[in-house]
């Protein structure tokens, strides 16, 4: 057996490449009491099982915890276990959790009540049931330990559980009320108890006195004002009938940094943009041609364009973000991105590749006199998703490349971008991914991976390259951390050859808090935990703040 | 020889005229009311068949983007979106007979239970906006017409057009940002206290206020010019008595109409109001739900605004045959 101690350290090793935590998360002296005001965004279900979303999770998690959490450090600590063990063939992990702990209901949170919600959730094909791929079943061993059964070994388990989506609920309450119940009234055996909330309007909850953290938490209550337009959000805030505005506008962001009674505060998520690109329809199954058209891309304009210079960074490997296991800087030496933007480069690699300029008209055309005309898919949502594609459309065609955008209406973007090879009809789309979880498991097996083809998997470019998947099993599989952070290494590397996508740059996530709110955490996938937040009273009342 | 009546209804007792009038007001009544259901049914089927037509999966949507295709079949199966259309639509059709809309596909809670209070916060702000709105309306309109050509009647024009001009998410943030931000007398998000209520309905209801404006002076200037005003005026009437009881009574009929349509504009209205205001009302429930392809809420949701406008619609008529006697027997 080996003990967590091992993985804790690999964590500790991926950490040491992550952001640090905002820095009013260290500020010292909490403060006991007043209620938390948030701004949210639920427009699905609260019940975890059912939503994904970090709108989500920001609410859940106040009262929901995992067996392993993931802090905004980026290391993964135990919660309801207080350590795990992994047997020789790496096919069996066992928690062992902490006693004494009850749900909000009254229901003891034990070994069977956690196999119970894995095993329910493998059942009833909760969404997040991707992540626990090879997972066999969950059992109860005793009253305090529960052991996870694999098929296959997988090192992606317990960063995957540390996913605020894979939180333990009541099964009590569950058997009572269904999905449908929990869904309006979550309860798990979180800091705060849900008591209030009305669809649309808000979600209070109140102090869990039972709490069995010690000392935790530091406030009454948090509410959750559900305010789905941004510039409200902000007003809001500004006004002060709120404490925290999320998905601050890349262009209010310096007129907010002037407010002395505000913080703002940007860090790089774990969503990188990137432009899919049909690997089966000619000339783009050519790397060189593929290459060639991430060179053309001045990736430095579109951050300074769509995201005010602030929004977004520059991605630095391919795929992954920093923070997620495994990571590496893949640039070029003296470049400020993969890629960096060289339409000479370009130029030159298509012209390897068979396309160059022939009859003087700027755009490139094969032996034969074809030209190279692309269809490039985008949807009007995201942040910037429809400026990135217009620029994406007028650098590829500084390359000589025609390109027709179409722009689709979410939905049907969504569902036109989820069939399989045969009846996917674009060349060019542009998406964004994102690795909440920060293990490079997903983006491995599932968004790259030859198995994970659409429609059964999420990839879209109809990517296959045998050294890739040979890469990504071995590190599905690999215990060592060194050895796995090394395959991982190298199937970036590969990656890059390969270029199976346009890579662009990575979102940023910008909140606006007010000063006298300390201890929060902003989390790289984009969840808030509020739970760990305090009130500088004295601060609030000099701001006038009096709710 | 006494005078003969033509028509021996005429020799019918002043009551029974009464009883004839309550009579075709009760029959105008249940007729709409009919037509209500059967406009309701027919609505859904087009909002059923439209959904269906347009591309989007909404086990996809609800999956996510990622999902793998098993779990979007799961999705499919458990929602009922697997099975045929026509058996999809009976059993809808089905349910909806005894009053139940199905559950939204997000939430996974029944549509009545969410669009009910939504419908009544809609109503709410509907409500007190078109009050403003009218009120406002008939002041200025009527001051508009009496001071015609004078400095009174230019300021309240330039108020009109800037009003018509001015879309409403300019004007709300605007509001947000003065009495909100600056000056802080207003909350800006919610619908918590009466508070809470003046800067939506002031944006909405001035908003269709200048709009109305407009149509109030047209409407009074063209009864001020009648004869009977200038009878009126001749045999010494005062003005304020000319202007409010003989002139606005006779202008009251397009006017109810302008504001009976005026009422579907305000719904239109509210769910932009709702979204920069954060009101919790159906408008902005709507949109969301369409965004989602929650077929279920949004059907629910455009049910109750089509059941609210047809209602409202009832409701002129009925005012119709109170400012103008001679309809009620028609």
């Amino acid at each position: 057996m080996k003990a967590y101690s091992r993985i804790a350290s690999a964590a500790a090793l991926a950490a040491s490449t992550f952001l640090s935590a905002p820095s009013w998360a260290q500020d010292a002296k909490p403060q006991y009491g007043g209620e938390l005001v948030l701004t949210g965004q639920l427009d699905k279900t609260m019940f975890p099982g059912r939503n994904t979303d970090a709108g989500g999770m920001d609410v859940y998690l106040n009262s929901c915890e995992n067996l392993v959490e993931m802090t905004g450090d980026r290391v993964i600590h135990p919660m309801l276990a207080k350590s795990w063990t992994t047997s020789a063939d790496q096919k069996k992990v066992t928690f062992k959790l902490n006693e004494g702990i009850q749900f909000h209901d009254g229901t003891p949170f034990n070994a069977e009540a956690a196999a119970f919600v894995y095993n329910e959730a493998l059942a009833k094909k909760f969404l997040y049931v991707s992540l626990l791929e090879g997972l066999e079943k969950v059992t109860a061993d005793s009253e305090y330990e529960v052991s996870f059964h694999l098929t296959t070994p997988s090192a992606a388990l317990i960063p995957n559980l540390a996913y605020r989506t894979m939180c333990i609920f009541s099964p009590t309450a569950y058997k009572a009320k269904g999905e449908e119940g929990l869904g309006s009234n979550i309860i798990g055996t979180g800091p705060f108890i849900q008591t209030e909330y009305t669809k649309g309007e808000y979600a209070l909850f109140k102090r869990n006195d039972k709490y069995w953290q010690k000392g935790k938490p530091y406030l009454d209550s948090i509410r959750i004002l559900f305010v789905p337009d941004v510039s409200t959000r902000v007003a809001m805030l500004e006004s002060g009938e709120v404490d925290r505005a999320f998905g601050v506008p890349d262009f209010d962001v310096p007129r907010l940094s002037t407010e002395s009674t505000l913080k703002v505060n940007t860090l790089p998520s774990l969503q990188q943009y990137y432009v899919v690109i049909n690997n089966l329809t000619k000339p783009l199954d050519d790397p060189k041609v593929r290459q060639a058209l991430n060179y053309a891309i001045d990736k430095a304009g579109i951050v300074k364009s769509v995201f005010a210079g602030t929004g977004a960074t520059l991605s630095q490997a391919p795929t992954l973000t920093p923070g997620v296991f495994g990571f590496a800087d893949m640039r070029e030496p003296g470049k400020d991105t993969i890629f960096a933007f060289d339409l000479n480069k370009a130029k030159s690699l298509l012209k390897e590749a068979g396309y160059e300029d022939r009859n003087g008209d700027k755009f490139v055309e094969n032996a034969q006199g074809t030209p190279l005309s692309l269809k490039l898919w985008t949807r009007k949502s995201g942040k910037g998703e429809y400026q990135i594609a217009q620029l994406v459309q007028s650098f590829l065609e500084k390359l000589g490349i025609k390109v027709e955008l179409t722009v689709l209406e979410s939905a049907t973007f969504s569902a036109s971008l989820s069939l399989g090879p045969k009846e996917a009809k674009y060349d060019l789309a542009l998406l964004g991914w994102t690795i909440p979880t920060a293990d490079p498991d997903e983006p491995m097996m599932y968004m790259t991976h030859t198995k994970a083809w659409k429609p059964a998997g999420a990839n879209r470019m109809f990517f296959s390259n045998p050294e890739t998947d040979r890469l990504a099993e071995l590190a599905h599989a690999e215990g060592d951390e060194t050895k796995r952070a090394g395959y991982v290494r190298s199937w970036m590397a590969e990656l890059l050859k390969q270029a199976p996508v346009i890579y662009l740059p990575t979102s940023n996530l910008t909140e606006a808090v007010r000063t006298y709110v300390h201890g929060g955490q902003y989390l790289p996938a984009g969840t808030y935990v509020g739970s760990s937040a305090w009130i500088d009273q004295a601060e609030k009342k000099k701001q006038g703040i009096t709710r | 020889m006494g005078f003969v009546s033509p028509d021996p209804r005429d020799n019918l007792p002043a009551t029974w005229e009464g009883q004839k009038t309550g009579l075709a007001m009760a029959r105008m009544i249940l007729n709409r009311f009919i037509f209500m259901i059967f406009a309701g049914l027919l609505l859904l089927t087009f909002l059923f068949c439209l959904f269906h037509a347009i591309p989007g999966d909404p086990a996809r949507l609800i999956a996510g983007d990622s999902a793998p295709e098993n779990l979007v079949q799961s999705i499919r199966v458990a929602y009922g979106l697997d099975q045929p259309l026509m058996t999809q639509y009976t059993t809808y059709m089905a349910k909806v007979m005894t009053g139940d809309f199905g559950l939204s596909n997000f939430s996974r809670q029944p549509v009545l239970q969410i669009v009910g209070p939504r419908l009544l916060n809609t109503a709410k702000l509907a409500a007190w906006s078109m009050l403003l709105a009218m009120t406002v309306s008939l002041i200025l309109g009527c001051l508009s017409a009496t001071y015609w050509n004078h400095p009174v009647d230019r300021g309240i024009t330039a108020f009109s057009l800037v009003g018509i001009c001015t879309p409403i998410f300019v004007t709300g943030i605007l509001a947000i940002y003065l009495f909100g931000v600056h000056l802080r007398w207003l909350p800006i998000g919610g619908m918590t206290t009466w508070k809470h209520y003046i800067m939506p309905v002031a944006t909405l209801g001035l908003a269709q206020a200048a709009g109305f404006t407009r149509m109030v002076r047209a409407c009074m200037i063209d009864a001020l010019g009648r004869d009977f005003v200038t009878t009126a005026r001749s045999k010494g009437v005062p003005e304020h008595v000319i202007v409010f009881k003989h002139a606005l009574r006779n202008a009251l009929l397009p006017i109810i109409t302008l504001f009976g349509l005026g009422l579907g504009h305000t719904l239109g209205g509210a769910a932009v109001a709702e979204s920069i205001f954060n009101w919790p009302g159906l408008g902005r429930l709507m949109v969301d739900s369409i965004l989602t392809r929650d077929l279920p809420l949004t059907q629910g949701c455009i049910f109750f605004f089509a059941m609210l406008f047809i209602l409202v619609n009832l409701i002129v008529d009925l005012l119709y045959r109170w400012a103008d006697p001679r309809m009620a027997n028609e």
